[in-house]
């Protein structure tokens, strides 16, 4: 691409959209622009470079992508459906809900189309309150369902919430994965216990088997409804078809969206099952939420998205490829004590703990050198998530490991040089503030452009 | 389940134009577009063709950054809007367009009181649906620090937005309650009272932008420009779900300073943005606008008739271009009304805050013979309703 033509998509961008936001990207070495998206990767058309996609847009391209299948599903679709009418039946949403009942764990079969994530979520917690007629609803530290008004109540982390505050009254929150806090604070006025079987903006933290059977537990006592948002995690992200399947733990209502719609036309649904408290006050409000979301157009991609998961046994890779990944990761910590804190992750839903936060943006930088887009976490910069497309090989999956362990010995040059720094208390806390960063890396990113220039300049 | 609040007794097998084909083989008339989406009449060809060769091309995209498609059509959008209102955040539909535009209110003036006419309908995301008018508010508490005040009340609005308020909101035209219009002495004056008090006025132009009450948008009628504009699903012309809240420069200052606070995986997604510019060139090629005003006087003209000349059967006609408006005696009456007209082959809705009301909206390309059709189905529809022979 043109040096002209590359100021001009990010002048426009910062002019039109979020000058705030394109400074941010800069500053993390996450300002890539994607073109020839294919497989598990695109070419960066700033820089040329062809890109590994850790990132998958927060678990979108679990298909890959571009994959031909959905993109032709689509395009065929094309001649006959589109966007619908809201409330009137057809025949793909009438097989996608089919479809999706038949899948889901348990006895999972009511179906609500959404038209995404938040609304789902948002979908979810009208359901939960109107059904048990309770108003409080638990859930946990760091927790993120979304940005619509009820999902962006249940968020767990205040930087999202406080320039919107007040929000939605009653929400309780918990630490994840201690089931003693949760515990503590169910009563009987608790509608629903809400969590994400794995957290991924919090940095990918993996509620284990006894958590998720303690909260089943907890919900069946106390009368509380337990929503899984199953979001990021579902269709085959941790190598099964949802996550909530490793503990065997079956959700009275689990929110999808994201990979449903292939990573080309949106859709997402709330499922629950048909029992009391829920059937009766369906029945009584049918109309809970009325949404424009699973129009035809979705449901035709998000049928061809189900049978490609499926029939090519996508969960399955994911596992198999997620160990493989693993492994390499763990043998990186074991090298790298002083830069990688912790592993953790289910199937191909993986993150590495760095021990510094002002460490995610540097290792974006040393991952997208080496070809691979990877994203820190929205609640948690130090903290990179791996979550590439789960069509992936193991020669894919052994080219990242690659990638991922030359990032972090070149981090390991750098780390004399901001070690001393970060151990002053305040410069620490500093280099770990996100609008610090923002500066700080922003400043330390125009410097080098500008060297580049030089350099580039030079005969 | 049936969204529509009434079960039309029969199913979907596509579309095209202003028709929508049942699987039974009948082919309706669309009198709801999809909830006002469909302006452009069903499967648009220019702009379906554009999402076919953006698929050959693209895809979503990973949400946060930086794409041409996202700029193009922001750019786009800037250039079409009126007054400074250039710069947007791109949802997936109008509820979370609405969240985005009520959140930013909050976050831009440091305020929390948001104030609403009665009557409103904005959606059932969060913010949205606490704003509006609902007889089913079944699933408990919702967003704090609303004001609800009445329609057309300019002292009442004034006494609000003197209290500190952070936004007023309001549709220009309320979908859900009979068509009832904010006149344009009515918009001024809120837009000169948020200037008094530093309040943002926030337009919700979901059903009324984009042609359909015969502007380009319906405040161009009173001459007000917003400091937040949201334009609902009509953006993607019914090929691709996305919609939009257009933000004064000086508004996105709260996003730009807090990048990534607000975020949306499908909204802004790069096949949306390609489908939405290609329908932004098909509006102004199609200048659906002119038609929707001259076809909807027609329309309403032809209503009145029927009117008159079935005493007591509809109460009254109301409406602008062609978001029009019939007002049956109850809600039952409604319902019964709207099943009879899909028998006769035209498909409308009760309203969802004047339940015994019935919206019409067709779409905007709609030609004379199809809107004597929609007149022949709502004669037949009464006509059944009183016991007529069919």
């Amino acid at each position: 691409m043109r040096k002209s033509e590359e100021r001009a998509v990010v002048e426009r961008f910062a002019r039109h959209l979020n000058s705030g936001q394109v400074a941010y990207l800069k500053a993390g070495h996450l300002d890539v622009l994607e073109t020839e998206r294919r497989g598990i990767g695109f070419v960066d058309g700033f820089s040329g470079r062809p890109m590994i996609d850790a990132f998958s847009s927060a678990g979108c391209f679990n298909v890959g992508r571009g994959n031909p299948r959905v993109r032709a599903a689509l395009r065929e679709a094309l001649v006959t459906w589109d966007t619908g009418t809201p409330g009137l039946d057809s025949a793909p949403r009438r097989e996608l809900r089919k479809r999706l009942a038949e899948i889901a764990p348990g006895d999972l079969e009511k179906v609500l189309l959404c038209a995404g994530g938040g609304d789902a979520v948002d979908a979810a917690i009208k359901l939960a309150r109107g059904a048990t007629g309770r108003i409080e609803i638990l859930s946990t530290i760091k927790a993120y369902h979304g940005h619509t008004g009820f999902a962006l109540s249940v968020n767990g982390k205040p930087h999202y919430r406080d320039y919107c505050e007040p929000l939605m009254p009653g929400v309780r929150f918990v630490p994840f994965g201690d089931l003693d806090a949760a515990r503590g604070q169910v009563s009987e006025n608790t509608a629903a216990i809400l969590i994400e079987p794995v957290q991924g903006e919090a940095g990918i933290f993996v509620g284990d088997d006894s958590y998720l059977r303690g909260l089943r537990e907890l919900c069946d006592e106390t009368g509380a409804l337990l929503i899984l948002d199953e979001i990021q995690t579902g269709f085959g992200r941790t190598g099964k078809l949802f996550a909530s399947e490793h503990s065997g733990v079956v959700p009275d209502l689990m929110t999808l969206a994201k990979s449903l719609g292939g990573g080309v036309y949106p859709n997402a649904a709330l499922l629950w099952r048909d029992v009391e408290p829920l059937a009766s006050w369906v029945r009584a409000n049918p109309d809970f939420h009325r949404t424009t979301g699973g129009s035809e157009l979705a449901c035709v991609t998000s049928l061809a998205v189900i049978d490609e998961i499926v029939e090519r046994g996508l969960s399955e890779n994911a596992a198999v490829r997620g160990a493989e990944l693993r492994s390499a990761l763990d043998e990186i910590r074991l090298k790298n004590p002083r830069i990688v804190k912790e592993v953790r992750g289910l199937g191909l839903m993986l993150g590495i703990e760095y021990i510094h936060e002002f460490l995610g943006p540097l290792m974006s930088d040393a991952l997208a050198q080496r070809g691979v887009f990877a994203a820190y976490s929205g609640n948690a910069p130090q903290v990179m998530r791996f979550m590439i497309p789960l069509t992936a090989t193991a020669e894919e999956v052994a080219g990242l490991a690659d990638a991922i362990r030359g990032a972090v010995e070149d981090m390991g040059r750098i780390l004399p040089l901001a070690l001393p720094a970060a151990r002053i208390p305040v410069l620490l806390r500093l280099l770990n503030n996100e609008r610090v960063q923002t500066r700080l890396f922003g400043g330390l990113r125009r410097l080098e452009d500008a060297f580049s220039r030089i350099i580039r300049s030079r005969p | 389940m049936s969204g529509l609040g009434f079960e039309p007794g029969f199913a979907a097998a596509g579309g095209l134009g202003a028709w929508i084909q049942a699987e039974d083989g009948r082919k309706i008339l669309d009198g709801l577009c999809g909830d006002g989406v469909c302006n452009l009449g069903r499967r648009p060809e220019a702009v379906v063709a554009a999402l076919a060769k953006a698929l050959d091309e693209t895809d979503q995209g990973n949400f946060p950054m930086i794409s041409r498609e996202k700029g193009d059509l922001a750019a786009a959008l800037a250039a079409w809007a009126p007054g400074d209102l250039d710069a947007a955040v791109f949802s997936v539909m109008r509820g979370e367009a609405m969240d985005a535009a009520l959140k930013v209110a909050r976050g831009r003036t440091g305020r929390t009181t948001l104030v609403s006419p009665d009557g409103a309908w904005y959606g059932e995301t969060g913010f949205a649906l606490s704003l509006s008018e609902r007889t089913d508010r079944a699933s408990g508490p919702l967003i704090p620090q609303t004001r609800i005040v009445p329609f057309g009340d300019l002292a009442a609005a004034r006494k609000e937005l003197g209290k500190g308020a952070a936004a007023f909101v309001l549709e220009p035209i309320q979908a859900e309650y009979h068509g009832r219009e904010a006149e344009p002495r009515y918009l001024q004056g809120l837009r000169d009272a948020c200037d008094a008090s530093g309040a943002l006025l926030v337009l919700d132009e979901t059903w009324t932008g984009l042609g359909r009450t015969g502007k380009r948008l319906a405040c161009e009628r009173a001459g007000v420009i917003p400091d937040i504009l949201v334009l609902g699903e009509a953006l993607g012309a019914g090929v691709f779900p996305i919609a939009a809240t257009l933000l004064r420069r000086d508004v996105n200052k709260f996003l730009e300073a807090h990048p990534l606070i607000h975020l949306s995986t499908f909204g802004g997604s790069d096949l949306g943005c390609r489908v939405a510019t290609a329908a932004l060139q098909a509006y102004e090629r199609e200048r659906p606008w002119a038609r929707a005003a001259r076809t909807g006087a027609r329309l309403r003209e032809g209503l009145e008739m029927i009117r008159s000349r079935r005493p007591g059967a509809l109460r009254s006609v109301a409406g602008r271009g062609l978001l029009l408006s019939l007002e049956l005696d109850d809600e039952a009456r409604a319902v019964a009304f709207c099943r009879a007209a899909a028998d006769a082959g035209l498909l409308v809705r009760p309203e969802r805050v004047m339940k015994r009301a019935v919206l019409l909206a067709p779409s905007l390309l709609l030609t004379d013979d199809e809107a004597d059709g929609i007149l022949a189905a709502v004669d037949a529809a009464l006509g059944a309703l009183a016991g007529e022979p069919t």
